[in-house]
């Protein structure tokens, strides 16, 4: 592995570098919280923040987005190229890098989203450590350290970044835009100490253990009608959430209706809407088998095809969540009898 | 900054075309055949020939039909996969795209995406019994089955259909069906709820005419598709006739959105409808939450 | 041919219409009707024969109710727009007591005088059948260019039935909840892109109570922050006076029954 040490001085340096190359995105403070947005100046982000309002998904698969154009009389599609400009996402956590390795196997499967895919394959991810905030939860799915997924990783070090390198364009443009010295014995330990500061400041475990076991026992739990006596059907959980992916397509004409393109947006599990067939027959009638279903998918389903549960604990639903729908609350609920 | 253009003309089973999964091929109307008050047979065919002459699906699996303007709607096939050239669907006016489809006329354009989805296991129903069961416009995805064990019929024993309808003029593709109620080579009963003067045929539930036939369970295969509450009772019957579990074949339907396995509104259980259906056999329907 | 449309008026202050003729893209889609009659802008008649009707504000008088009767039996399509026309908008917060009452309130002793033929304000769809429901004040200009495409096609409506949060979590914003100000946008029907919210004003819901919405939690939830339940009403009411009144009343009575048990 190619270690470097950054100052923190040299951040902005290493950004502005970045920017001349690379359209670079990076959390920035406002007055709603902090958030990705576009920098091209370096002293604008900020990388000890708790979590942005909405993770990187938003880059991948847009809130709303194109698929592409037709003319509505030939059915000819008449755009089919998607233009991409060379990204990097500066000062990602390490459970948003994990939730892209999870949607990655969704659109990256057997059927690839060829606009996923696009965006994915030109943006660069350069990793930022963090401490855990009371609503954070990797500890629990071992979320809060990445092995892949991402192109440079940062480790704050008070006032210098470790930096670890996992791809050869992340080493690329670490050399050519950031000044880095070697790291030294001084700099592991500084390091060590670091991971052991950050261990230390998960204070509320959750025990996941036999979670499909469990799930399907309670299936029919009277837990289900309590948490969907309280669900709002927003759907602030799925937007905020970094593995919630669900779309829906519709189309919007132009003006003349000569033209149209067919629109995809984010959507929601939570949505009377979502499970509604042709006619009117909804296959999840009632907000606790719609909650129920989201779960399902998070603990269940996704694991049984993946082998992972679609969580990384990030806590942004728990922020989000009016009426306190949480995976804590309802691994807590599901546990409960187990507990010893 | 560099700016890159990256068509997105990719993705698996389409590779070969160039083919973008979201994107739809035209398709043009050619004919269209009036069966019910609310259902109608679109015959379609590919406009561009070499996609139309690759063009190969099993009896089962559906395709995304487009109204361009309107949207996307997922509609099972209903003709057989030796029907070469066209496809045939048949539509329920039931929603925007499908209202829309019943407002053109022949010659019309529409768009196609597909085929998706798991079918029936064809290859593997051969050398056995064939028992299936059919409800209001369950009998769409099986009339591609049916259609396509007639064409290689001497590969199958008995084929037994069971046709129910609320009432006789629901009862869809009745031309063919009544003639075939009198060939040696398919048992056709149907039944209908609520009769009518023109009605010479059963009456009730279409699980009752499960008294009237035959099952060698060591060599039958049943298919069963129908209206969401139908299927309960029909996998009881066969049940009961003691066709083991996953030998029992259901047909499910579902918000096919994105037919791909991605976009989650087909979600049943842990799998999906677009994917890992819409056939399933019944051992493990019974392990899907939600499946009935 | 064209068909031919026309825009008319209730009981509201035009701002739809001004918004409609803000707007370079609809005015396009408007130009595939021939416009019959535009209230806001045209000071001929109406005239006799029109395929779709586009109508804004409130019913509050006799006079709207013939109106609206006529306009029915001749358009194959009847548009609703904006808030008043939809739920009763701002004009409803006056249906909760007998018009007279009402009058003699405002004009005293001479109301005998006024407000001749005067009705408790209603939503159109209380009168006449609707084909389209365009909400908020003002609409949105974009919804009503889908729509009219939608109407163009014979197709039905199709209306967002979420609530806003999500929609608001989407735009980035902070919750108006956290900063202690109470915000609909837990039960308002989402659409708008959290118009309010993202320019630091919590929603009002002028688009109408979503079909999704969980009025009882919602009440439940306001009153856990401190606004409790004839406040949270109060808010809903500025444009939804006449929705869902039965929900509202269910959750504001459950609240204080746990109260009371409490």
């Amino acid at each position: 592995m190619y270690f470097r040490i950054l100052a923190k001085d040299h951040v902005s340096t290493f950004v502005e570098g970045l920017a001349h190359v690379y359209e670079v995105f990076a959390p920035v403070k406002n007055e709603s919280g902090f958030s990705f947005e576009q920098v091209s100046d370096g002293s604008s982000i900020v990388l000890d923040y708790p979590m942005t309002i909405i993770p990187p998904k938003k880059y991948f698969v847009r809130s709303k987005e194109s698929l592409f154009r037709y003319d509505t009389h030939s059915g000819d599609v008449v755009e089919s190229e998607l233009e991409v400009t060379p990204r990097v996402l500066f000062g990602v956590h390490a459970c948003d890098i994990n939730a892209l390795l999870m949607t990655d196997k969704v659109f990256l499967g057997d059927y690839e989203d060829p606009y996923y895919k696009a965006r994915r394959e030109h943006t660069l991810i350069v990793g930022v450590s963090c401490m855990p905030v009371l609503t954070c939860m990797c500890d629990t799915w071992g979320t809060g350290e990445v092995q892949q997924g991402c192109d440079l990783f940062l480790t704050d070090l008070g006032d210098r970044y470790f930096v670890t390198c996992h791809s050869v364009e992340g080493a690329h443009v670490l050399d050519t835009f950031a000044d880095t010295h070697e790291a030294t014995a001084e700099d592991t330990k500084a390091l060590e100490e670091h991971l052991r500061a950050f261990r230390e400041a998960f204070s509320r475990p959750v025990d996941a253990t036999s979670l499909q076991l469990l799930f399907d026992a309670k299936y029919n739990d009277e837990l289900w009608e309590e948490i969907g006596e309280a669900c709002l059907s927003c759907g602030a959980c799925s937007a905020v959430c970094p593995t919630c992916y669900c779309f829906d397509v519709n189309d919007e004409l132009d003006a003349d209706g000569n033209a149209g393109a067919r629109v995809r947006c984010w959507d929601s599990c939570m949505n009377s809407q979502f499970a509604e067939v042709a006619g009117g027959h909804d296959f999840r009638p009632t907000r606790a088998s719609r909650v129920r279903y989201r779960f399902y998918h998070k603990f269940w389903s996704y694991p049984a095809r993946y082998g992972k549960t679609l969580c990384v604990g990030c806590g942004r639903c728990d922020v989000a969540c009016k009426v306190n729908i949480n995976p804590r609350r309802i691994i807590g609920a599901l546990q409960e009898g187990a507990r010893s | 900054m560099k700016k890159t253009h990256v068509p997105v003309d990719s993705s698996q089973a389409y590779r070969e075309l160039r083919q973008n999964p979201y994107r739809p091929w035209p398709a043009r109307i050619t004919s269209i055949t009036k069966l019910t008050d609310t259902e109608t047979l679109f015959e379609l065919r590919i406009i561009d020939h070499k996609v139309r002459e690759q063009f190969n699906f099993n009896a089962g699996q559906f395709m995304e039909l487009s109204i361009f303007g309107v949207g996307e709607a997922p509609i099972s096939i209903s003709s057989a996969p030796s029907k070469k050239g066209f496809i045939e669907l048949c539509v329920r006016n039931a929603g925007s795209v499908t209202g829309a489809l019943h407002k053109m006329r022949c010659g019309d354009i529409v768009g196609l995406r597909g085929p998706f989805g798991r079918g029936f296991p064809f290859e593997d129903m051969k050398g056995h019994d064939v028992l299936m069961v059919a409800g209001g416009l369950g009998i769409a995805p099986l009339k591609s089955l049916i259609n396509h064990i007639h064409d290689e019929r001497h590969e199958f024993g008995k084929v037994t259909i069971l046709l129910g309808a609320r009432n006789p003029s629901e009862i869809l593709f009745r031309q063919q069906f009544d003639m075939w109620r009198h060939r040696d080579d398919f048992n056709l009963i149907m039944t209908v709820d609520t009769p009518d003067e023109t009605w010479d045929g059963e009456v009730g539930l279409v699980t009752k005419l499960f008294d009237q036939i035959e099952v060698d369970p060591a060599k039958t295969v049943g298919v069963i598709c129908g209206p969401p509450v139908m299927y309960r009772y029909a996998i009881d019957e066969m049940r009961k006739k003691k066709l083991p579990v996953d030998r029992i074949y259901l047909s499910f339907e579902r918000r096919m959105k994105c037919g791909i396995g991605i976009c989650n509104h087909c979600g049943i259980g842990h799998k999906y409808a677009c994917i890992d259906g819409p056939v399933f056999n019944y051992w493990e329907a019974m392990n899907l939450q939600e499946a009935m | 041919m064209k068909p031919r449309a026309v825009i008319l008026s209730l009981s509201s202050d035009y701002g739809c219409q001004v918004q409609m003729s803000n707007f370079p893209e609809l005015l396009e889609m408007l130009s595939t009707f021939e416009l019959g009659y535009w209230q806001l802008v045209s000071s001929g008649d109406m005239p006799q024969d029109y395929d779709v009707a586009i109508i804004e504000g409130a019913v509050t008088t006799d006079e709207q109710v013939a109106l609206l009767e006529k306009v029915r039996s001749i358009a194959s399509c009847v548009i609703a727009i904006g808030a008043c026309a939809v739920t009763g908008g701002v004009p409803a917060l006056a249906s909760g007591g007998p018009v007279r009452g009402q009058l003699k309130d405002v004009y005293g002793s001479g109301s005998s005088k006024v407000g001749i033929g005067a009705r408790k304000p209603e939503p159109i769809k209380h009168y006449i059948e609707v084909d389209f429901s365009i909400p908020g004040c003002p609409i949105e200009p974009a919804e009503l260019s889908r729509t009219l495409q939608r109407a163009l096609r014979a197709l039905t409506d199709n209306p967002e039935r979420q609530s806003m949060c999500g929609e608001c979590k989407t735009a980035e914003n902070i919750c108006m909840w956290t900063q202690n100000v109470p915000c609909l946008g837990l039960i308002a029907r989402s659409g708008c892109n959290a118009k309010c919210v993202s320019r630091g004003r919590a929603c009002t819901a002028c688009r109408g109570i979503a079909h999704d919405a969980n009025l009882a939690s919602a009440f439940a939830f306001a009153d856990s922050m401190g606004c409790p339940p004839e406040e949270f009403d109060a808010l809903l009411k500025i444009y939804n006076a006449m929705s869902d009144q039965e929900l509202r009343k269910e959750a504001v009575g459950k609240i204080a029954a746990q109260e009371v048990a409490s």
